[in-house]
C-alpha cells in the first residue's frame, strides 16, 4: 500500500502545482484516505494496540521467573535428545501465541461491535459525515483494521515475543538458572517452519472468519442500542425457533461449521502436530516439510471459504448502506 | 446569480407527522441566510436533507448536485457544524489537524493553525479536556480552514456564553465569508445574528412562512407603536399582528406604504422596520391567531 501510495502522489504532485493557488485542491488517493482512516481507528480504539503490547510484554517478563522444575525425572533423560528439545521449543513457540491471539480475538470482537455504534452514541458521526469521506471507505477501513492490520500486527508481535522469550531462556540456561538442555532448543529452520505454518493459519482465518467480522460490523451500524444483544439474538433465536418448529439444528450446525470447519477441512491441526513432533531429523529441518500435510491449494480451492468471503462482501456493503442514512438519532 | 440551493416541494413525513410539508426556496451564492423557526418546525430536517443525511421527497439541488445520490461529491464543497458537541472526545487537536490535512482536499492547515493561535487551545489537548466554548472554537477553526462553497450551521452556539457566541459570529463574518460563499444558519438567538443576515427564511410546522432578503423586509413590513385611538383607526388597514407595549400598541403591517399608514394614524407616529426577531414573533403569533 505504501509503495502504491508514494507512486500516486508523485504522479499527481505536478498537476496540483499547476492548479491555481487559491483553489489548489490536493488529491487524496483512496490509499492515502484508507491509511488516514486506519490511523484514526488506533487513536479512538486504543485497546487495539495497547492490549497486544501489554500481553506481549507480560509474556516476555514471564521468561525471567519461569522455571522447568515441573518436568519429571524420566522426561529429563528424553530431553537430552536434540529432537525432543526442538519439539519442546516449537511447542513453546506455539504456546506463547495462544494468549496473544485470544486477547486479540476479544479486543477485535468488542471493536467491531463498537466502531460504527460509538460514533452515533457520541454523535461524532455528524463530524465525520461533514468531511468528504464516503460511507464505503469508512466501513472498509474498519474491516481492514480488524481483518488485516491488527492480525498481521499481532502475528509480527508474537514472533518478536517468542524471539525475546527464547533469548532470555538461552541466556538463563547459559548462566545455569535453567537446565542445560534448554540451550539446545533453538533451531532456526524449525522456528521459521512454525512461523510459516502460523502465517498460513492466520491468512486462512482472516478469509474464513471474514463473514463473522462483517456481521458484527453490520450490527454495529444498525443497532440503536444494545449492540451485544443484537449480535447474539438473531443466531440464538434462529436456533431456538428451528429447534421448536422443525426439531432440526441446521443453524447450529452451520454456525459450528463456520467456527471450526476450516481446520477440519485443511487438517491444520495435523500439520501443526506434524511440524512440532516431526518424524525424523530431516523433517524437522527441511522447510519443504511444512507443506507435506498442509497445501496452499487446499485453501485456494475451498469453495466454502470463498462463499464466506462473498457473504462478507455483501454484509460489508449492507453496513455501508445502513450508515449512509444513520445519524445521531 | 447562481443558485446554491434549490428546493421544490421538499417533503419529509415520519409516519403521520409531517416534519417538512412541501417546502420550496432558493438560496443564491454570497448570502448569509437565517433559517428561523420554533422547535419542531422542521429546520433540522431541511438542513439534514440539504446535507444528504436523511431521505426526502421532492426536488432538491445543492450546488447543482443531488444530496441524495451525489453526497460524496457534494461534501468536497460543503461543510457543516451540526451541533457544538459532536467532535469526538478522544481526538487530540494535533490529530484533528493531521487527519483533515490528509483527507480533505480543501483543508488549509496553516489557516487552521492561525485560527487556533488566537485561542488558548493547545495542540496536545484532547477534546474531552477542553471547555464547551473551546470545543466550538476548535470546530470553527477546523471548518473555517476548509475552502467550502456552502457552510451549514445548525445551532452552532447552543449553550455557549455571550462572549463565545459573539466571537464565533465575528470570526465567521470577518475571516470567512465572501461573495463566493454561502452560509446557512439556524439558531434560537435570532437577535444576535440578525445584523449579519442577508436573507431570512421563517419556517413553521414544516412550511415556509416567509422567505425574503433583509433589504426587502424594509419595503414590505412596517411596525408602528401607537395609542389605542390611533390603533383603532389603523386596524382598518389590517395589521397582521399587534401586541401591547407599555400602555401603547405595536402594530405590524405587510405591504402598506408609509403614506397610507401615516394618513390613517395621523401625525406623530414613528414608522419603522421591525427587527427580524420582532417580525419572527409577529409572524408566528399572527399565523397562530
Amino acid at each position: 500500500m505504501t509503495t502504491a501510495d508514494t507512486n500516486l502522489s508523485a504522479r499527481e504532485d505536478p498537476a496540483a502545482q499547476t492548479a491555481s493557488a487559491s483553489l489548489a485542491a490536493r488529491q487524496t488517493t483512496p490509499a492515502q484516505l484508507l491509511v488516514a482512516l486506519v490511523r484514526r481507528e488506533f487513536w479512538e480504539h486504543r485497546a487495539l494496540w495497547m492490549a497486544p503490547l501489554l500481553i506481549a510484554a507480560l509474556l516476555v517478563i514471564c521468561a525471567f521467573p519461569a522455571h522447568l522444575d515441573f518436568v519429571p525425572e524420566e522426561a529429563r533423560d528424553a530431553l537430552a535428545d536434540r529432537m525432543n528439545q526442538r519439539a519442546m521449543f516449537q511447542l513453546l513457540q506455539w504456546g506463547l501465541t495462544v494468549p496473544q491471539y485470544l486477547v486479540m480475538l476479544i479486543v477485535l470482537n468488542f471493536y467491531l461491535l463498537d466502531c460504527l455504534y460509538a460514533e452515533r452514541k457520541d454523535r461524532s458521526i455528524l463530524f465525520w459525515k461533514s468531511l468528504p469521506i464516503s460511507d464505503g471507505a469508512t466501513v472498509v477501513s474498519k474491516l481492514l483494521v480488524a481483518l488485516v492490520v491488527v492480525p498481521v500486527g499481532v502475528y509480527l508481535l508474537a514472533a518478536l515475543t517468542d524471539l525475546l522469550f527464547t533469548a532470555i531462556w538461552l541466556g538463563r540456561a547459559a548462566m545455569g538458572s535453567l537446565p542445560s538442555w534448554v540451550s539446545g532448543m533453538w533451531g532456526t529452520m524449525a522456528w521459521i517452519k512454525v512461523e510459516i505454518l502460523m502465517l498460513m493459519g492466520l491468512l486462512t482465518s482472516i478469509l474464513w472468519y471474514a463473514p463473522f467480522a462483517a456481521y458484527l460490523l453490520l450490527v454495529s451500524a444498525w443497532a440503536r442500542r444494545n449492540v451485544f444483544l443484537w449480535a447474539l439474538l438473531p443466531p440464538v433465536f434462529a436456533i431456538l425457533i428451528e429447534r421448536l418448529a422443525f426439531g432440526t439444528h441446521h443453524v447450529l450446525a452451520l454456525i459450528h461449521y463456520r467456527s471450526w470447519g476450516i481446520w477440519e477441512a485443511l487438517h491444520l491441526q495435523d500439520a501443526m502436530t506434524h511440524a512440532v513432533i516431526g518424524s525424523g531429523d530431516d523433517r524437522i529441518v527441511s522447510l519443504s516439510g511444512v507443506f507435506d500435510t498442509l497445501d496452499l491449494r487446499d485453501i485456494i480451492t475451498n469453495t466454502d471459504l470463498w462463499l464466506g468471503v462473498l457473504v462478507a462482501v455483501g454484509l460489508t456493503f449492507a453496513a455501508a448502506r445502513i450508515r449512509r442514512y444513520r445519524d445521531d438519532t | 446569480m447562481t443558485a446554491m440551493i434549490e428546493a421544490r416541494g421538499l417533503k419529509k413525513y415520519y409516519g403521520s407527522t409531517h416534519a417538512v410539508d412541501g417546502v420550496s426556496f432558493t438560496i443564491a451564492a454570497g448570502r448569509i441566510v437565517g433559517l428561523i423557526g420554533p422547535n419542531g418546525a422542521g429546520k433540522t430536517t431541511v438542513l439534514k436533507a440539504i446535507l444528504g443525511l436523511t431521505r426526502f421527497d421532492g426536488e432538491l439541488k445543492v450546488l447543482g448536485l443531488s444530496p441524495d445520490t451525489d453526497r460524496d461529491e457534494l461534501m468536497k464543497e460543503v461543510c457543516f457544524i451540526a451541533d457544538v458537541a459532536v467532535l469526538p472526545k478522544w481526538l487530540r487537536v494535533s490529530q484533528a489537524l493531521g487527519f483533515l490535512e490528509r483527507v480533505h482536499p480543501r483543508f488549509d492547515l496553516s489557516r487552521a493553525r492561525e485560527f487556533l493561535s488566537r485561542t488558548d487551545i493547545r495542540l496536545q489537548s484532547r477534546v474531552r479536556e477542553l471547555s464547551k466554548g473551546m470545543v466550538t472554537q476548535l470546530h470553527l477553526a477546523l471548518i473555517l480552514a476548509i475552502d467550502a462553497r456552502l457552510l451549514v450551521l445548525d445551532e452552532p452556539t447552543l449553550g455557549l456564553d455571550l462572549l463565545f457566541r459573539r466571537k464565533f459570529y465575528d470570526t465567521l463574518v470577518n475571516d470567512y465569508f465572501d461573495k463566493d460563499r454561502t452560509i446557512l444558519v439556524t439558531t434560537h438567538q435570532v437577535e444576535e445574528i440578525e445584523h449579519l443576515l442577508t436573507d431570512v427564511i421563517f419556517i413553521n410546522r414544516g412550511a415556509v412562512l416567509l422567505d425574503s432578503s433583509v433589504e426587502d423586509l424594509a419595503a414590505r413590513y412596517t411596525q408602528l407603536i401607537v395609542t389605542a385611538e390611533q390603533a383603532a383607526a389603523l386596524r382598518a388597514l389590517k395589521p397582521f399582528y399587534e401586541h401591547p407595549v407599555f400602555g401603547r400598541i405595536a402594530l405590524f403591517f405587510e405591504g402598506r406604504s408609509a403614506a397610507e399608514l401615516t394618513a390613517a394614524a395621523g401625525t406623530g407616529v414613528e414608522l419603522r422596520t421591525p427587527s427580524v426577531a420582532d417580525l419572527f414573533v409577529a409572524k408566528m403569533q399572527g399565523a397562530a391567531a
